[in-house]
């Protein structure tokens, strides 16, 4: 970054900042101290950490697939189960979306631009058609299977699996992993993949120690935007988990629809919390990998 | 100041190619982009442990012929030999070459120590052995104390040692620079100039140097290889280069030089200028057109009286060591290199030795360069606006 | 490109486009099946344009997603203008972090906390409800902001920050400067951020529906409500005629930006020599 030097009308700045400063101080960082202050106040606002130790004593029944009934912490089964479902759909996209990102940043240019606009164009869908749209396809009855039985091949039941709650998230969610990554590719200095290729890498060394190091950031920020809609996302789970899979999302909403605003508040604050502690641990692992170079 | 360098720096030249190896052959190599011919039929013998710079103005190929070598291109047609085996469609990294890239082209992500490193690790070379490999490494290029420093923390001088280092440190048979010094200032980039000498006379290694700079190029080289248009000029010993240009392309891109036209009425006797002058130029057609090459300080400042032709002095330019004069004799503006000083508007002799005068072929660049006018090429594209863009 | 990359871009884009196609499909599907196709037929279209409710949210929709963008791109451009001119660093730093807060903040925390601070004020003022049309504003002004923010600064700092200087050196007052200097070179910015910022906030569900009231449904909410329900090929209609109109937005933005890099590609043709030789 280049030193920019003071302007004239610097002094302006102030003026210019004062309208939007207040606005985020009021609409941004206001509300999430609120979050935290339902988090920790009963319905007439005095403290208690009844609701945080709600969330992670609440206890209710879980039928196995076998039939047998077991007493479960009811929201840290919802929680791990989001992260369970978040992850492999986040390590879905990466795995899927890596390969892809490579691809377009070493083709034409005109190229990249078309694929570009071909990535984003399903974004443009209301998520909540996208989804729907799903749903018609993967149903016992739907398009899927009549292609299968169309085949002579047995129907799948993929609806109100977590599988097809794995797929609704990597549909919705995958452009967000190609995009960062790409852009970060295409940026890259291709005296750099030469000179790699000069000192002795093949193409898969070249990949290995160059590219994939120098894509990380590209790679950490998708994984954020994959990661954390993912997490907290609760309509996917209802419409393709057949509402069999409570997640986060789901456990917050329902208890806004039910009005208890200090509960919705305190896992959306446990929530807020755990995802802060987990980016930052997954950043810092991933600068000592690039830092750390071997 | 030229003149000094190939006088004095220069060491006496060996005859080229009469004892030493060829290493790098190429044979008749031709390129073209997007319909434009980059390089056009050239054939070059690279011999070992010779300092060679391919020099020539932006858009002459230099730099493609380079990536051929180092395998990033590929020739339309000929034959790139490495120590007699072809190597056309060898991959760089099986290639026994290396690169110095133009902007260094270092790992970000790495340190100095991992970019020295890098060939090393992908070799597998035990740890122990890599560590005092590139230690060795650095402090041949004066960067000991640097190992554990971030790259991107390096000034562009550091930079190009650590740049050198890794490119090394394989011991290439080869090592390729394209334009290494082009980012690096004045003062900086002459040390590494000496520098770089040093480092190709104490290893061995063959050093292809790719250059626009063509006092860099007279400086460094063993051999010069002057490229226009895609093709070779002229190859030869910066003092050839300099003191026998074959053509006016290389006698203009090489040094300053007063070029005019001029005929042979008979061997050593060249005729310009409406004058007769000796010369020690022979075996042309009698009567033959010919380009006459004088350089600036070659010309001896006369009374105007004794002068073989004589002029009037348009403009006079304080360089330091010499005065840069602009005289005009018959229309031709001479520029001429003295310690003499003398004003404008005054009337001078000019007086030529006979070695002072180069004669040359015609070529397609006759006529394309001249003499010295009052004005810079950019005012006569003002003064032209029809022309291109 | 190799057989395999174009084989692997093939099955990404069968995989992306797929749903897209078929509700495409089936939006003119004469039978109510959303998975076989009896016949071609726009009787989803006219029952569509004949359902009042879905009209009303959709006439909402655009109401809310213009004035969130007029709002959004004025005071998102003046933000930015404000944060490139900021010599202080921690402020600039400070800014820069509470602006990407909305963007990576999940939706339905920004949602909920929004919703919470709405409510509580609603409580102090005793209102009977505290959700409603100026609610869902404030919300997706706030969510668009960061994008307007995020198009025009890079343009500013591309910008030659001289011109500004020859401009009030060659007689503009700074007001006249910003108006004949500043603001085409970061117009294509403030462009780009207007229609994200629309078709984010035409878009949204999440936090739309933690801030909605009862009075003022948008259409994703009225999607979300029918979904809850069966859903008829009348859903598919819709979802096939904002498709097309969000296209070609995106069309008419790529417009905008390609005016950019057809100069560039001027540019590259004029030095093709030299770069050639880089």
């Amino acid at each position: 970054m280049q030193k920019k030097e003071p302007r004239l009308n610097g002094g302006r700045a102030g003026a210019l900042l004062a309208p939007y400063s207040l606005w985020s101080l009021i609409f941004i960082l206001v509300p999430l101290v609120f979050v935290a202050y339902y988090a920790f106040t009963d319905e007439s606002f005095r403290f208690t950490t009844e609701n945080i130790t709600r969330f992670f004593t609440a206890t209710s029944n879980l039928k196995a697939d076998d039939g047998t009934v077991s007493e479960v912490r009811t929201y840290l089964v919802i929680f791990s189960r989001s992260f369970k479902l978040a992850l492999i759909s986040t390590l879905i996209c990466l795995v899927l979306g890596y390969p892809m990102a490579y691809i377009m940043a070493r083709a034409k240019v005109r190229t990249q631009k078309t694929m570009m606009t071909l990535v984003m164009i399903p974004m443009w869908m209301n998520f909540l058609i996208r989804t729907y749209a799903w749903m018609t396809i993967l149903q016992d009855t739907g398009i899927l299977n009549n292609f299968l039985t169309g085949l002579g091949l047995p129907v799948v039941r993929i609806i109100g699996t977590e599988t097809a709650v794995v797929i609704g998230m990597v549909y919705d969610f995958f452009p967000y992993m190609i995009l960062p990554i790409y852009s970060i590719m295409a940026k890259m200095d291709v005296k750099l993949l030469e000179a790699a290729r000069d000192l002795g890498c093949n193409g898969f060394g070249v990949l290995k120690r160059v590219i994939f190091p120098l894509s990380l950031p590209g790679v950490i920020s998708g994984v954020t935007m994959v990661l954390i809609p993912s997490i907290s996302t609760f309509y996917i789970s209802q419409k393709l988990g057949n509402g069999k899979f409570f997640l986060i999302g789901d456990a917050i909403e329902g208890q806004y629809i039910a009005n208890n605003l200090h509960f919705a508040a305190a896992i959306a604050f446990i929530m807020m919390v755990i995802l802060l502690v987990f980016m930052g641990v997954f950043r810092y692992l991933t600068s000592k990998v690039v830092s750390g170079g071997e | 100041m030229l003149l000094a360098y190939c006088f004095f720096i220069l060491p006496a030249q060996a005859e080229r190619g009469a004892i030493m190896e060829k290493i790098i052959e190429l044979k008749n190599i031709s390129k073209s982009f997007d319909g434009e011919t980059v390089l056009d039929h050239i054939s070059l013998d690279i011999y070992d442990n010779e300092f060679i710079t391919l020099l020539g103005p932006s858009g002459c190929g230099k730099t493609t012929l380079l990536r051929m070598i180092g395998g990033f291109a590929n020739p339309d047609e000929g034959d790139i030999l490495f120590m007699g085996e072809r190597l056309n469609d060898t991959p760089p990294h099986k290639r026994n070459v290396n690169t110095v890239f133009q902007k260094y082209a270092l790992f970000p992500h790495l340190n100095v120590f991992e970019n020295v490193a890098f060939p090393l690790r992908e070799r597998g070379v035990k740890k122990a052995e890599i560590k005092e490999q590139v230690m060795k490494m650095l402090s041949l290029v004066m960067l000991e104390g640097f190992a554990e420093r971030s790259v991107t923390s390096l000034s562009g001088g550091q930079q190009q040692r650590v740049a050198i280092a890794r490119a090394l440190i394989n011991h290439p048979k080869v090592l390729l620079l394209d334009e290494p010094l082009g980012a690096l200032d004045l003062k900086l980039r002459k040390d590494m100039q000496q520098e770089l000498k040093k480092i190709q006379k104490s290893t061995g290694i063959t050093f292809v140097f790719v250059t626009h700079d063509q006092e860099e190029a007279l400086s460094m080289s063993d051999t010069i290889v002057v490229l226009s248009e895609g093709r070779i000029q002229q190859i030869g010993t910066p003092t050839d280069i300099y003191n026998e240009p074959v053509n006016a392309f290389v006698a203009d891109f090489i040094g300053e030089s007063n070029i005019l036209d001029g005929v042979m009425p008979e061997n050593f006797k060249a005729r310009f200028s409406g004058h007769t002058f000796s010369c020690l130029d022979k075996d042309f057609a009698p009567g033959e057109p010919v380009d006459v090459v004088v350089r600036p300080e070659d010309v001896d400042i006369v009374p105007k009286d004794e002068g073989m032709l004589s002029g009037v002095v348009t403009q006079v330019t304080f360089m330091g060591v010499h005065n840069e004069i602009i005289v005009d004799i018959g229309g031709f503006k001479w520029m001429i290199q003295t310690t003499e000083s003398v004003n404008v508007g005054e009337h001078i002799g000019i007086s030529l030795d006979p070695d002072a005068i180069h004669i040359m072929k015609k070529s397609k660049y006759s006529g394309v360069f001249g003499d010295y006018s009052s004005y810079s090429n950019e005012l006569d594209e003002l003064s032209d606006p029809g022309g291109e863009e | 490109m190799k057989w395999s990359s174009k084989l692997y871009t093939t099955l990404i884009f069968i995989f992306l486009f797929a749903p897209i196609v078929i509700l495409l499909v089936f939006s003119f599907n004469e039978a109510k099946s959303l998975s076989v196709f009896s016949g071609f037929s726009f009787r989803w279209y006219e029952e569509l344009f004949s359902d009042e409710a879905t009209l009303e949210s959709l006439k909402n929709s655009l109401i809310l997603a213009l004035s969130a963008t007029v709002i959004s791109t004025v005071m998102g451009t003046v933000a930015a203008l404000g944060i490139y001119r900021l010599r202080k660093k921690w402020y600039r730093a400070l800014l820069n972090t509470v602006t990407n807060i909305p963007m990576i903040n999940p939706d339905i925390i920004t949602g909920i906390s929004m919703m919470l601070l709405f409510v509580f004020v609603g409580r102090m003022f005793s209102a009977s409800t505290s959700l409603n049309f100026w609610t869902m504003l404030i919300a997706h002004v706030t969510f668009c902001l960061p994008y307007v923010i995020f198009q025009v600064l890079p343009k500013l700092n591309q910008m030659d920050g001289d011109l500004m200087e020859a401009a009030q050196d060659l007689g503009c007052t700074p007001f006249r400067a910003f108006f004949k200097v500043t603001l085409p070179e970061i117009l294509p910015g403030i462009i780009t951020g207007a229609i994200m910022a629309f078709t984010l906030s035409l878009d949204d569900f999440v936090i739309s529906y933690f801030t909605s009231g009862n009075d003022f449904q948008t259409l994703p909410i009225r999607i979300y409500g029918m979904t809850k329900k069966t859903v008829t090929p009348k859903m598919y209609a819709l979802a096939t005629i904002i498709f097309f109109v969000t296209l070609a937005l995106l069309l008419l933005n790529n417009l905008v930006d390609n005016d950019d890099s057809r100069k560039l590609r001027e540019k590259k043709k004029k030095s093709k020599a030299e770069l050639l030789e880089e």
